[in-house]
């Protein structure tokens, strides 16, 4: 287990050239047969590992083995944005706090409720650790963390920063780059050994993880901003809530290890503020009689 | 004699911070206004490109000095100079990517949540279910917001083309 986890992070590190690799091999059809051999016919007999401790965990591993990365289901994503979550949640555990947790449930379930993807079962939680961070995984899950949340001052910012992962899972970023991974493994397993779904699965989870850690495409950071702050608009916020938070965390100096992290994975604040400003042009303006609500803002314990 | 150097230095450094106030360029044209509410009264104007002060924050406004004129803009108005705090070019680089590698090589300061803690971090049932205890339905998050005089609005994503 341990050795599939290493690979699986040596290979997410090398991963930009091995899509090149497998892109290459695509154009020659080797590729795709293989994957079609490996996930085309989503073999569910596949035994599921015998270490389980709950029924709980073997349902959960059971689904994460059963995963169709071709084509994943609204219950695949689920599985896996769990599993991803759960990874960062061994990371930094939730903030201690009922009412606190409770709260940022309600305002990111409204705001989700305003997006195409109303349906998921969302879940938030502010997570104990003082980096300036939030994250998304697939299936509508999306952490805060607490450095994050203790500098934010309305409701409508944190409206802003929640739209924003919402937007990551709505547009499924995430599990697009896990796909691409679980593919490629696919793949190159064919030209070696067959390896397990469930092998496959868990490099691609781990990836997810990984991925957390890692930068989506800036294109893909700079869209969360833009549909973020028209899912706060749209739930009656004032729309500028998530550029507050953007500005803010300008000031905010670069050597700080609180946000090693964040600008390793984000463009810097003042380019995504700048193409916040083109790509909203005059629409900006048009919102109006938007709430900001700095007093309903929980404060922490 | 030394009292007066350190006088001097003194003097040298408040100067120093006097002048060094907090640059911008418009990005876009946009009216200068009197007070922080779109419908305040107009005092200017600034265009596209124009060079310009920054005075003030408040909310998500700025108060801006552009060509004589001052008053308050809309804080997209306006994309700031040398923000991060107190960096040299070179750092904002590393974290901006602009250096050309796109990777922090290497950070100061004391390190928070980092990839490698992400990268070895193992799955958490308890805290999982914990989570996901915490979950609300859409018809309570629609009362609470509700609640806070929140309604919900239709407005389109934003079609404007990034650069």
């Amino acid at each position: 287990m341990n050795k599939t986890l290493k690979q699986a992070i040596a290979l997410a590190l090398c991963s930009s050239l091995a899509w090149g690799t497998a892109s290459a091999l695509d154009l020659k059809g080797v590729l795709k047969d293989a994957v079609n051999e490996q996930l085309g016919t989503g073999s569910k007999t596949e035994p599921t590992p015998a270490n389980n401790d709950t029924q709980s965990n073997a349902s959960a591993q059971d689904k994460l083995a059963n995963i169709n990365w071709k084509n994943p289901s609204r219950e695949d994503e689920i599985a896996v944005g769990r599993n991803v979550t759960g990874t960062i949640l061994g990371a930094a555990p939730l903030v201690n706090d009922a009412q606190l947790q409770q709260y940022v449930n309600k305002i990111g379930r409204w705001v989700a409720s305003q997006s195409e993807r109303a349906d998921l079962p969302w879940h938030f939680g502010v997570i104990d650790s003082n980096d300036v961070n939030a994250f998304a995984a697939p299936g509508g899950y999306v952490l805060i963390t607490k450095g994050l949340y203790l500098r934010l001052t309305s409701e409508a910012q944190l409206a802003g920063v929640l739209g924003h992962e919402i937007a990551h899972v709505v547009q499924k970023h995430h599990l697009k780059v896990m796909q691409k991974q679980a593919l490629l493994d696919a793949g190159t397993s064919f030209l070696k050994d067959k390896i397990s779904k469930n092998k496959l699965t868990q490099r691609a989870v781990s990836t997810g993880a990984e991925i957390s850690a890692r930068n989506l495409d800036k294109s893909a950071e700079f869209e969360a901003d833009s549909m973020g702050t028209v899912l706060a608009a749209r739930a009656g916020y004032e729309a500028y809530g998530l550029a507050e938070v953007l500005q803010d965390m300008e000031t905010i100096n670069n050597n700080d290890g609180s946000v090693a992290l964040l600008f390793q994975t984000h463009p810097h604040p003042d380019d995504r503020l700048a193409q916040l400003s083109l790509v909203s042009g005059d629409q900006m303006d048009k919102i109006s009689g938007g709430k900001t609500l700095e007093n309903r803002l929980v404060k922490l314990k | 004699m030394i009292k007066k150097h350190i006088l001097w230095l003194l003097t040298a450094f408040a100067c120093s911070q006097a002048a060094a106030a907090e640059t911008g360029v418009a990005l876009k044209a946009d009216q200068l206004r009197a007070d922080t509410f779109s419908d305040a009264k107009v005092v200017g104007s600034v265009n596209k490109n124009d060079a310009v002060e920054i005075l003030n924050k408040k909310g998500a406004w700025l108060q801006i000095k552009s060509a004589g004129k001052t008053g308050w803009v809309r804080l997209l108005t306006v994309k700031r100079n040398n923000t991060g705090g107190n960096n040299v070019a070179g750092v904002v680089g590393v974290a901006t990517g602009r250096s050309g590698t796109g990777k922090v090589v290497s950070t100061t300061g004391i390190r928070g949540l980092s990839a490698e803690d992400l990268k070895t971090a193992q799955f958490n049932e308890a805290e999982t279910k914990k989570l996901e205890s915490y979950t609300v339905n859409a018809d309570d998050a629609k009362q609470f917001a509700s609640n806070g005089g929140l309604s919900s609005r239709s407005y389109p994503y934003f079609t404007g083309s990034a650069q």
